[in-house]
Protein backbone atom coordinates (compact mmCIF):
# COMPACT_ATOMS: atom_id res chain seq x y z
CA UNK A 1 0.00 0.00 0.00
CA UNK A 2 1.27 3.48 -0.85
CA UNK A 3 1.86 5.78 2.11
CA UNK A 4 2.50 8.71 -0.22
CA UNK A 5 1.10 9.23 -3.67
CA UNK A 6 1.56 12.23 -5.95
CA UNK A 7 -0.94 12.49 -8.78
CA UNK A 8 -0.14 14.85 -11.64
CA UNK A 9 1.46 17.37 -9.30
CA UNK A 10 2.45 20.68 -10.86
CA UNK A 11 3.96 23.61 -9.00
CA UNK A 12 4.27 26.84 -10.92
CA UNK A 13 5.51 29.97 -9.14
CA UNK A 14 4.13 33.47 -9.68
CA UNK A 15 7.26 34.27 -11.71
CA UNK A 16 6.13 31.64 -14.23
CA UNK A 17 8.87 29.14 -13.38
CA UNK A 18 7.59 25.57 -13.22
CA UNK A 19 9.37 23.75 -10.37
CA UNK A 20 7.36 20.55 -10.84
CA UNK A 21 5.44 19.52 -13.94
CA UNK A 22 2.80 16.83 -13.89
CA UNK A 23 4.70 14.54 -11.52
CA UNK A 24 3.01 11.27 -10.56
CA UNK A 25 4.86 8.94 -8.23
CA UNK A 26 4.17 6.83 -5.16
CA UNK A 27 6.16 5.74 -2.13
CA UNK A 28 5.18 2.52 -0.39
CA UNK A 29 4.67 2.40 3.35
CA UNK A 30 7.92 1.38 5.12
CA UNK A 31 10.01 1.93 1.98
CA UNK A 32 13.22 3.86 1.56
CA UNK A 33 13.68 5.89 -1.64
CA UNK A 34 16.26 8.24 -3.05
CA UNK A 35 14.92 11.39 -4.66
CA UNK A 36 17.63 12.51 -7.00
CA UNK A 37 18.37 15.01 -9.71
CA UNK A 38 20.58 18.02 -10.38
CA UNK A 39 20.20 21.35 -8.58
CA UNK A 40 16.91 22.94 -9.62
CA UNK A 41 15.40 19.58 -10.59
CA UNK A 42 12.53 20.09 -8.12
CA UNK A 43 13.66 17.88 -5.20
CA UNK A 44 13.35 20.60 -2.55
CA UNK A 45 9.98 21.76 -3.91
CA UNK A 46 8.70 18.21 -3.71
CA UNK A 47 9.92 17.85 -0.11
CA UNK A 48 8.31 21.19 0.80
CA UNK A 49 5.03 19.99 -0.66
CA UNK A 50 5.30 16.74 1.31
CA UNK A 51 5.94 18.74 4.49
CA UNK A 52 3.00 21.00 3.61
CA UNK A 53 5.22 24.09 3.49
CA UNK A 54 4.01 24.57 -0.06
CA UNK A 55 0.98 23.46 -2.06
CA UNK A 56 0.84 22.33 -5.69
CA UNK A 57 -0.71 24.54 -8.30
CA UNK A 58 -2.38 21.45 -9.69
CA UNK A 59 -2.70 17.78 -8.78
CA UNK A 60 -3.13 15.77 -5.60
CA UNK A 61 -0.71 14.81 -2.83
CA UNK A 62 -2.16 11.87 -0.95
CA UNK A 63 -0.58 10.94 2.38
CA UNK A 64 -2.27 8.06 4.19
CA UNK A 65 -5.12 8.49 1.71
CA UNK A 66 -5.68 12.17 2.57
CA UNK A 67 -4.98 15.02 0.13
CA UNK A 68 -2.66 17.14 2.25
CA UNK A 69 -2.83 20.11 -0.10
CA UNK A 70 -6.39 20.51 1.13
CA UNK A 71 -5.53 20.20 4.82
CA UNK A 72 -7.33 22.67 7.04
CA UNK A 73 -4.82 25.20 8.40
CA UNK A 74 -5.28 24.10 12.01
CA UNK A 75 -4.39 20.47 11.17
CA UNK A 76 -1.08 21.30 9.49
CA UNK A 77 0.97 21.33 12.74
CA UNK A 78 -0.51 17.96 13.72
CA UNK A 79 0.42 16.60 10.28
CA UNK A 80 4.00 17.83 10.68
CA UNK A 81 4.28 16.26 14.14
CA UNK A 82 4.12 12.90 12.34
CA UNK A 83 6.88 13.74 9.89
CA UNK A 84 10.55 13.78 10.74
CA UNK A 85 12.76 16.13 8.73
CA UNK A 86 16.53 16.12 8.39
CA UNK A 87 18.06 19.22 6.86
CA UNK A 88 21.39 19.63 5.12
CA UNK A 89 22.20 22.62 7.36
CA UNK A 90 20.79 20.85 10.44
CA UNK A 91 18.56 23.72 11.68
CA UNK A 92 19.77 23.22 15.27
CA UNK A 93 19.35 25.88 17.96
CA UNK A 94 22.83 26.96 19.01
CA UNK A 95 21.69 28.27 22.40
CA UNK A 96 20.16 24.97 23.47
CA UNK A 97 21.92 21.78 24.46
CA UNK A 98 21.89 18.67 22.31
CA UNK A 99 19.30 17.21 24.68
CA UNK A 100 17.03 20.27 24.40
CA UNK A 101 17.33 20.31 20.60
CA UNK A 102 16.23 16.70 20.36
CA UNK A 103 13.48 17.21 22.96
CA UNK A 104 11.88 20.06 20.97
CA UNK A 105 9.21 18.00 19.12
CA UNK A 106 8.24 16.27 22.38
CA UNK A 107 7.94 19.45 24.41
CA UNK A 108 5.34 20.92 22.12
CA UNK A 109 2.97 18.00 22.65
CA UNK A 110 3.21 18.38 26.44
CA UNK A 111 4.95 15.08 27.12
CA UNK A 112 6.01 14.45 30.72
CA UNK A 113 9.61 15.17 31.66
CA UNK A 114 10.22 11.49 32.44
CA UNK A 115 9.01 10.34 29.00
CA UNK A 116 10.98 13.10 27.30
CA UNK A 117 14.17 11.97 29.01
CA UNK A 118 13.55 8.35 28.07
CA UNK A 119 12.78 9.10 24.43
CA UNK A 120 15.55 11.66 23.91
CA UNK A 121 18.17 9.37 25.44
CA UNK A 122 16.97 6.49 23.27
CA UNK A 123 17.22 8.66 20.14
CA UNK A 124 20.65 9.98 21.11
CA UNK A 125 21.79 6.48 21.87
CA UNK A 126 20.81 5.36 18.37
CA UNK A 127 22.94 8.09 16.82
CA UNK A 128 25.77 7.41 19.33
CA UNK A 129 25.64 10.88 20.92
CA UNK A 130 24.36 10.10 24.39
CA UNK A 131 27.65 11.23 25.93
CA UNK A 132 27.25 14.67 24.36
CA UNK A 133 23.68 15.45 25.49
CA UNK A 134 24.78 18.43 27.64
CA UNK A 135 26.91 20.01 24.92
CA UNK A 136 25.86 22.82 22.62
CA UNK A 137 25.72 22.32 18.81
CA UNK A 138 28.50 24.80 17.90
CA UNK A 139 31.10 22.64 19.68
CA UNK A 140 30.09 19.52 17.75
CA UNK A 141 31.56 18.37 14.43
CA UNK A 142 29.44 18.61 11.26
CA UNK A 143 28.76 14.88 11.35
CA UNK A 144 27.69 15.06 14.98
CA UNK A 145 25.41 18.00 14.27
CA UNK A 146 23.82 16.02 11.45
CA UNK A 147 23.25 13.10 13.79
CA UNK A 148 21.62 15.43 16.36
CA UNK A 149 19.32 16.57 13.53
CA UNK A 150 18.48 12.94 12.78
CA UNK A 151 17.81 12.19 16.46
CA UNK A 152 15.42 15.15 16.58
CA UNK A 153 13.71 13.96 13.40
CA UNK A 154 13.05 10.47 14.74
CA UNK A 155 12.44 11.17 18.45
CA UNK A 156 8.71 11.51 17.83
CA UNK A 157 8.64 8.12 16.02
CA UNK A 158 7.43 9.68 12.76
CA UNK A 159 5.54 7.82 10.10
CA UNK A 160 7.52 9.54 7.37
CA UNK A 161 11.14 10.67 7.42
CA UNK A 162 12.22 13.30 4.88
CA UNK A 163 15.91 14.05 4.51
CA UNK A 164 17.19 16.91 2.36
CA UNK A 165 20.82 16.24 1.32
CA UNK A 166 21.60 14.64 4.70
CA UNK A 167 25.10 13.64 3.65
CA UNK A 168 25.93 16.82 1.76
CA UNK A 169 28.79 17.93 4.02
CA UNK A 170 29.96 14.55 5.22
CA UNK A 171 32.82 12.24 4.21
CA UNK A 172 31.92 8.88 2.59
CA UNK A 173 32.38 6.87 5.76
CA UNK A 174 30.11 9.12 7.81
CA UNK A 175 27.61 9.21 4.94
CA UNK A 176 27.46 5.43 5.04
CA UNK A 177 26.83 5.48 8.81
CA UNK A 178 23.94 7.88 8.36
CA UNK A 179 22.44 5.81 5.56
CA UNK A 180 22.63 2.78 7.83
CA UNK A 181 20.66 4.73 10.43
CA UNK A 182 17.97 5.50 7.86
CA UNK A 183 17.91 1.83 6.95
CA UNK A 184 17.18 1.02 10.62
CA UNK A 185 14.23 3.41 10.66
CA UNK A 186 12.91 1.84 7.50
CA UNK A 187 13.09 -1.55 9.20
CA UNK A 188 10.65 -0.36 11.89
CA UNK A 189 8.11 0.77 9.25
CA UNK A 190 9.04 4.41 8.68
CA UNK A 191 8.71 5.63 5.09
CA UNK A 192 12.05 7.27 4.28
CA UNK A 193 12.60 9.69 1.39
CA UNK A 194 16.13 11.01 0.92
CA UNK A 195 16.78 13.87 -1.47
CA UNK A 196 20.36 13.64 -2.67
CA UNK A 197 22.48 14.24 -5.75
CA UNK A 198 25.38 12.14 -4.40
CA UNK A 199 25.55 9.63 -7.30
CA UNK A 200 28.27 7.56 -5.70
CA UNK A 201 26.29 7.07 -2.52
CA UNK A 202 23.08 6.30 -4.41
CA UNK A 203 24.80 3.69 -6.54
CA UNK A 204 26.29 1.90 -3.54
CA UNK A 205 23.00 1.73 -1.57
CA UNK A 206 20.93 -0.24 -4.06
CA UNK A 207 17.56 1.23 -3.05
CA UNK A 208 14.74 2.61 -5.25
CA UNK A 209 15.39 5.93 -6.98
CA UNK A 210 13.01 8.61 -8.17
CA UNK A 211 14.85 10.91 -10.55
CA UNK A 212 13.71 14.40 -11.42
CA UNK A 213 14.98 16.69 -14.16
CA UNK A 214 13.82 20.27 -14.52
CA UNK A 215 10.69 19.49 -12.56
CA UNK A 216 9.72 16.39 -14.52
CA UNK A 217 9.92 12.77 -13.53
CA UNK A 218 12.77 11.23 -15.47
CA UNK A 219 12.36 7.75 -14.11
CA UNK A 220 11.93 5.46 -11.15
CA UNK A 221 13.77 2.26 -10.40
CA UNK A 222 16.69 0.72 -8.61
CA UNK B 1 -7.43 12.02 -15.65
CA UNK B 2 -7.24 14.24 -12.60
CA UNK B 3 -9.40 17.31 -12.91
CA UNK B 4 -7.67 20.63 -12.43
CA UNK B 5 -9.19 22.37 -9.45
CA UNK B 6 -8.37 25.28 -7.21
CA UNK B 7 -6.30 24.33 -4.19
CA UNK B 8 -7.38 27.27 -2.03
CA UNK B 9 -10.11 25.56 -0.03
CA UNK B 10 -8.92 23.59 2.99
CA UNK B 11 -11.21 20.77 3.87
CA UNK B 12 -9.31 17.86 5.34
CA UNK B 13 -8.21 16.80 8.76
CA UNK B 14 -4.78 15.19 8.83
CA UNK B 15 -4.21 11.54 8.00
CA UNK B 16 -3.04 10.68 11.51
CA UNK B 17 -3.97 11.42 15.10
CA UNK B 18 -1.57 13.34 17.35
CA UNK B 19 1.49 11.24 18.24
CA UNK B 20 0.79 12.07 21.89
CA UNK B 21 -2.66 12.96 23.19
CA UNK B 22 -2.41 16.18 25.16
CA UNK B 23 -3.83 15.78 28.66
CA UNK B 24 -4.67 18.50 31.19
CA UNK B 25 -1.41 17.65 32.92
CA UNK B 26 0.44 18.07 29.63
CA UNK B 27 -1.28 21.40 29.03
CA UNK B 28 -0.24 22.64 32.48
CA UNK B 29 3.31 21.34 31.92
CA UNK B 30 3.61 23.27 28.66
CA UNK B 31 2.37 26.48 30.33
CA UNK B 32 4.62 26.02 33.35
CA UNK B 33 7.66 25.43 31.13
CA UNK B 34 6.90 28.41 28.90
CA UNK B 35 6.19 30.68 31.89
CA UNK B 36 9.51 29.68 33.45
CA UNK B 37 11.41 30.29 30.21
CA UNK B 38 9.70 33.67 29.76
CA UNK B 39 10.61 34.67 33.32
CA UNK B 40 14.24 33.79 32.65
CA UNK B 41 14.16 35.76 29.40
CA UNK B 42 12.70 38.84 31.09
CA UNK B 43 15.16 38.64 34.01
CA UNK B 44 18.14 38.01 31.73
CA UNK B 45 17.29 41.20 29.79
CA UNK B 46 16.80 43.20 32.99
CA UNK B 47 17.88 46.58 31.56
CA UNK B 48 15.33 46.43 28.75
CA UNK B 49 12.68 44.98 31.05
CA UNK B 50 13.14 47.79 33.59
CA UNK B 51 12.71 50.41 30.87
CA UNK B 52 9.56 48.72 29.60
CA UNK B 53 8.19 48.42 33.16
CA UNK B 54 8.92 52.11 33.81
CA UNK B 55 7.23 53.21 30.57
CA UNK B 56 4.15 51.12 31.27
CA UNK B 57 4.24 52.18 34.93
CA UNK B 58 4.12 55.87 33.99
CA UNK B 59 1.38 55.19 31.43
CA UNK B 60 -0.72 53.41 34.06
CA UNK B 61 0.24 55.61 37.02
CA UNK B 62 -1.07 58.91 35.68
CA UNK B 63 -4.67 57.83 35.00
CA UNK B 64 -4.61 55.71 38.16
CA UNK B 65 -3.54 58.76 40.18
CA UNK B 66 -6.34 60.82 38.64
CA UNK B 67 -8.76 58.00 39.43
CA UNK B 68 -7.73 58.14 43.09
CA UNK B 69 -8.04 61.94 43.11
CA UNK B 70 -11.50 61.75 41.57
CA UNK B 71 -12.58 59.09 44.08
CA UNK B 72 -11.36 61.12 47.02
CA UNK B 73 -12.91 64.37 45.80
CA UNK B 74 -16.15 62.48 45.20
CA UNK B 75 -16.07 61.14 48.75
CA UNK B 76 -15.32 64.62 50.06
CA UNK B 77 -18.25 66.19 48.23
CA UNK B 78 -20.53 63.36 49.36
CA UNK B 79 -19.48 64.09 52.91
CA UNK B 80 -20.34 67.74 52.42
CA UNK B 81 -23.65 66.94 50.77
CA UNK B 82 -24.57 64.94 53.87
CA UNK B 83 -24.46 68.09 55.99
CA UNK B 84 -25.07 71.16 53.79
CA UNK B 85 -24.63 74.43 55.59
CA UNK B 86 -24.81 78.20 55.62
CA UNK B 87 -22.22 80.54 57.10
CA UNK B 88 -23.29 83.91 58.46
CA UNK B 89 -20.81 86.75 58.97
CA UNK B 90 -21.83 89.54 61.36
CA UNK B 91 -21.03 93.22 61.21
CA UNK B 92 -18.05 94.14 63.41
CA UNK B 93 -20.39 96.37 65.41
CA UNK B 94 -23.05 93.69 65.91
CA UNK B 95 -24.04 93.32 69.58
CA UNK B 96 -24.10 90.04 71.48
CA UNK B 97 -27.87 90.35 71.79
CA UNK B 98 -28.29 90.71 68.04
CA UNK B 99 -26.09 87.63 67.48
CA UNK B 100 -28.04 85.62 70.07
CA UNK B 101 -31.31 86.70 68.45
CA UNK B 102 -30.12 85.37 65.10
CA UNK B 103 -29.02 82.11 66.77
CA UNK B 104 -32.43 81.74 68.37
CA UNK B 105 -34.13 82.44 65.07
CA UNK B 106 -32.10 79.70 63.41
CA UNK B 107 -32.63 77.13 66.18
CA UNK B 108 -36.38 77.53 65.81
CA UNK B 109 -36.25 77.04 62.05
CA UNK B 110 -37.18 73.46 61.02
CA UNK B 111 -34.79 73.70 58.06
CA UNK B 112 -31.84 74.03 60.46
CA UNK B 113 -30.37 71.03 62.24
CA UNK B 114 -27.61 72.66 64.33
CA UNK B 115 -26.10 76.05 64.96
CA UNK B 116 -22.55 76.83 66.08
CA UNK B 117 -21.01 80.20 66.82
CA UNK B 118 -17.43 81.06 65.98
CA UNK B 119 -16.41 84.13 67.94
CA UNK B 120 -14.18 86.77 66.38
CA UNK B 121 -11.48 85.93 68.96
CA UNK B 122 -11.47 82.22 68.01
CA UNK B 123 -11.50 83.09 64.32
CA UNK B 124 -8.42 85.27 64.87
CA UNK B 125 -6.62 82.47 66.73
CA UNK B 126 -7.34 80.00 63.94
CA UNK B 127 -6.29 82.49 61.31
CA UNK B 128 -2.99 83.08 63.12
CA UNK B 129 -2.40 79.36 63.41
CA UNK B 130 -3.03 78.41 59.78
CA UNK B 131 -2.21 81.55 57.75
CA UNK B 132 1.37 82.03 58.89
CA UNK B 133 0.61 85.74 59.26
CA UNK B 134 0.72 85.83 63.07
CA UNK B 135 3.50 88.46 63.14
CA UNK B 136 1.66 90.77 60.76
CA UNK B 137 -1.58 90.44 62.73
CA UNK B 138 0.23 91.33 65.95
CA UNK B 139 0.85 94.80 64.57
CA UNK B 140 -2.89 95.44 64.18
CA UNK B 141 -4.32 96.70 67.42
CA UNK B 142 -7.87 95.48 66.89
CA UNK B 143 -9.43 92.21 65.69
CA UNK B 144 -10.49 92.70 62.05
CA UNK B 145 -12.42 89.42 61.90
CA UNK B 146 -16.16 89.33 62.54
CA UNK B 147 -18.18 86.91 64.63
CA UNK B 148 -19.60 84.17 62.46
CA UNK B 149 -22.11 81.40 62.71
CA UNK B 150 -22.45 78.10 60.89
CA UNK B 151 -25.83 76.51 60.45
CA UNK B 152 -26.01 72.84 59.48
CA UNK B 153 -29.14 72.33 57.43
CA UNK B 154 -31.63 69.48 57.37
CA UNK B 155 -31.19 66.77 54.73
CA UNK B 156 -32.99 66.93 51.41
CA UNK B 157 -33.29 70.69 51.27
CA UNK B 158 -34.17 71.95 47.79
CA UNK B 159 -31.95 74.64 46.24
CA UNK B 160 -34.94 77.05 46.23
CA UNK B 161 -35.54 76.55 49.97
CA UNK B 162 -31.85 77.14 50.57
CA UNK B 163 -32.01 80.35 48.56
CA UNK B 164 -35.13 81.60 50.46
CA UNK B 165 -33.48 80.89 53.81
CA UNK B 166 -30.35 82.70 52.70
CA UNK B 167 -32.34 85.81 51.65
CA UNK B 168 -34.37 85.85 54.89
CA UNK B 169 -31.16 85.70 56.98
CA UNK B 170 -29.50 88.54 55.07
CA UNK B 171 -32.22 90.92 56.29
CA UNK B 172 -31.71 90.15 59.97
CA UNK B 173 -30.14 92.91 62.12
CA UNK B 174 -26.37 92.63 62.52
CA UNK B 175 -25.88 90.17 59.65
CA UNK B 176 -23.45 91.41 57.02
CA UNK B 177 -23.10 88.42 54.69
CA UNK B 178 -24.60 84.99 54.17
CA UNK B 179 -22.56 82.38 52.32
CA UNK B 180 -24.28 79.27 51.03
CA UNK B 181 -21.77 76.41 50.99
CA UNK B 182 -23.53 74.94 48.00
CA UNK B 183 -21.54 77.18 45.66
CA UNK B 184 -18.26 75.77 46.91
CA UNK B 185 -19.75 72.29 46.68
CA UNK B 186 -20.79 72.87 43.09
CA UNK B 187 -17.24 73.83 42.28
CA UNK B 188 -15.89 70.67 43.88
CA UNK B 189 -18.45 68.60 41.97
CA UNK B 190 -17.51 70.33 38.70
CA UNK B 191 -13.80 69.75 39.35
CA UNK B 192 -14.51 66.10 40.19
CA UNK B 193 -16.41 65.70 36.92
CA UNK B 194 -13.57 67.36 35.01
CA UNK B 195 -10.98 65.11 36.65
CA UNK B 196 -13.16 62.08 35.96
CA UNK B 197 -13.35 62.87 32.25
CA UNK B 198 -9.69 63.80 32.08
CA UNK B 199 -8.85 60.52 33.83
CA UNK B 200 -10.92 58.56 31.32
CA UNK B 201 -9.26 60.29 28.35
CA UNK B 202 -5.80 59.72 29.78
CA UNK B 203 -6.65 56.11 30.67
CA UNK B 204 -7.59 55.45 27.03
CA UNK B 205 -4.57 57.28 25.60
CA UNK B 206 -2.03 55.83 28.01
CA UNK B 207 -3.66 52.40 27.78
CA UNK B 208 -3.03 52.47 24.03
CA UNK B 209 0.52 53.67 24.75
CA UNK B 210 1.06 50.74 27.15
CA UNK B 211 -0.20 48.32 24.48
CA UNK B 212 2.14 49.82 21.88
CA UNK B 213 5.14 49.70 24.23
CA UNK B 214 4.48 46.04 25.00
CA UNK B 215 3.79 45.27 21.37
CA UNK B 216 7.11 46.79 20.27
CA UNK B 217 9.06 45.02 23.02
CA UNK B 218 7.46 41.68 22.18
CA UNK B 219 8.14 42.21 18.51
CA UNK B 220 11.83 42.68 19.29
CA UNK B 221 11.77 39.49 21.36
CA UNK B 222 10.17 37.65 18.42
CA UNK B 223 12.82 38.95 16.02
CA UNK B 224 15.58 37.71 18.33
CA UNK B 225 14.04 34.21 18.34
CA UNK B 226 13.12 33.85 14.66
CA UNK B 227 15.42 30.88 14.08
CA UNK B 228 13.85 28.99 16.95
CA UNK B 229 10.35 29.84 15.73
CA UNK B 230 11.15 28.56 12.24
CA UNK B 231 12.42 25.26 13.64
CA UNK B 232 9.35 24.99 15.87
CA UNK B 233 7.10 25.51 12.87
CA UNK B 234 8.95 22.79 10.96
CA UNK B 235 8.56 20.24 13.75
CA UNK B 236 4.83 20.87 14.04
CA UNK B 237 4.33 23.59 16.64
CA UNK B 238 0.88 25.15 16.54
CA UNK B 239 0.48 28.93 16.26
CA UNK B 240 -0.80 28.98 19.85
CA UNK B 241 2.33 27.17 21.04
CA UNK B 242 4.62 29.60 19.23
CA UNK B 243 2.65 32.59 20.50
CA UNK B 244 2.54 31.43 24.13
CA UNK B 245 6.00 32.60 25.32
CA UNK B 246 5.33 36.05 23.92
CA UNK B 247 1.99 36.28 25.69
CA UNK B 248 3.85 35.51 28.91
CA UNK B 249 6.35 38.26 28.03
CA UNK B 250 3.45 40.67 27.56
CA UNK B 251 1.89 39.55 30.83
CA UNK B 252 5.12 40.02 32.76
CA UNK B 253 5.82 43.39 31.14
CA UNK B 254 2.26 44.57 31.87
CA UNK B 255 2.18 43.29 35.45
CA UNK B 256 5.64 44.69 36.16
CA UNK B 257 4.41 48.02 34.76
CA UNK B 258 1.39 47.76 37.06
CA UNK B 259 3.65 47.35 40.10
CA UNK B 260 5.79 50.34 39.05
CA UNK B 261 2.62 52.39 38.40
CA UNK B 262 1.23 51.60 41.87
CA UNK B 263 4.60 52.52 43.40
CA UNK B 264 4.67 55.85 41.53
CA UNK B 265 1.15 56.71 42.73
CA UNK B 266 2.09 55.74 46.28
CA UNK B 267 5.27 57.87 46.20
CA UNK B 268 3.37 60.87 44.85
CA UNK B 269 0.69 60.55 47.51
CA UNK B 270 3.30 60.41 50.26
CA UNK B 271 4.82 63.61 48.82
CA UNK B 272 1.54 65.58 49.01
CA UNK B 273 0.19 63.90 52.15
CA UNK B 274 1.56 66.37 54.70
CA UNK B 275 0.57 69.67 53.03
CA UNK B 276 -2.82 68.17 52.14
CA UNK B 277 -3.44 67.15 55.74
CA UNK B 278 -2.56 70.70 56.89
CA UNK B 279 -4.87 72.19 54.26
CA UNK B 280 -7.80 70.00 55.27
CA UNK B 281 -7.05 70.61 58.93
CA UNK B 282 -7.46 74.34 58.35
CA UNK B 283 -11.05 73.58 57.33
CA UNK B 284 -11.58 71.43 60.37
CA UNK B 285 -11.33 68.21 58.35
CA UNK B 286 -8.89 65.37 58.45
CA UNK B 287 -6.99 63.52 55.72
CA UNK B 288 -8.36 60.11 54.93
CA UNK B 289 -7.14 58.95 51.49
CA UNK B 290 -9.36 56.21 50.19
CA UNK B 291 -8.68 53.76 47.38
CA UNK B 292 -4.93 53.13 47.79
CA UNK B 293 -5.28 49.59 49.06
CA UNK B 294 -4.65 45.95 48.06
CA UNK B 295 -7.57 46.09 45.65
CA UNK B 296 -6.04 49.11 43.91
CA UNK B 297 -2.68 47.34 43.53
CA UNK B 298 -4.43 44.18 42.31
CA UNK B 299 -6.39 46.31 39.83
CA UNK B 300 -3.16 47.90 38.56
CA UNK B 301 -1.61 44.43 38.12
CA UNK B 302 -4.72 43.10 36.39
CA UNK B 303 -5.09 46.05 34.01
CA UNK B 304 -1.33 46.06 33.31
CA UNK B 305 -1.35 42.32 32.64
CA UNK B 306 -4.38 42.61 30.36
CA UNK B 307 -2.87 45.47 28.34
CA UNK B 308 0.42 43.54 28.14
CA UNK B 309 -1.32 40.47 26.75
CA UNK B 310 -3.24 42.56 24.21
CA UNK B 311 0.02 44.17 23.05
CA UNK B 312 1.78 40.80 22.84
CA UNK B 313 -1.15 39.28 20.98
CA UNK B 314 -1.08 42.10 18.43
CA UNK B 315 2.64 41.72 17.80
CA UNK B 316 2.79 37.92 17.76
CA UNK B 317 -0.30 37.29 15.62
CA UNK B 318 0.95 39.61 12.93
CA UNK B 319 4.59 38.51 12.98
CA UNK B 320 3.99 34.77 13.25
CA UNK B 321 1.43 34.87 10.46
CA UNK B 322 4.13 36.39 8.23
CA UNK B 323 6.76 33.83 9.29
CA UNK B 324 8.24 32.13 6.23
CA UNK B 325 10.05 28.82 6.57
CA UNK B 326 12.50 27.82 3.86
Amino acid sequence: MSEIELRNVTRRFDSGIEALGNVSVSFASGSMTFLTGHSGAGKSTLLKILLRLDVPTRGQVLVGGVDISRLAEKYIPLFRQNIGVVFQDHHLLDGRTVFENVALPLRLVGMSERDIERRVRAALSRVSLLAKERQFPPVLSTGEQQRVGIARAVVNRPKILLADEPTGNLDPELSKDIMDLFEQFKQVGTTVIIASHDRELINTMGIPIVELEQGHLLGAGI
Amino acid sequence: MIANRPIGKSLNKGPWPSPVSITIGGFIRVHYRVAKESFFYVSSHLGTSLLVWLLIGIALGLPAGLYLLERNLGAMSEDWQGKPGISLYFELSASDEAIEAVAQRLRQDVRVRAVSLVSSARALEEFKAYSGLADALAVIEYNPLPNSMRAVLADGLEPLQLELLSVSLTDLPGVQEVVVEKTWLERVTAITELISRLGFMLAVLFGVAAILVTSTSVRLAIESRLDELKVLKLVGATSAYMRRPFLYFGLSYGMGGGVIGAMLVSINISLVEEPLAEFLGSYGGSLNIIGLDYLFVAGMLGIGGFLGIVGALMASRQRLADLQVD
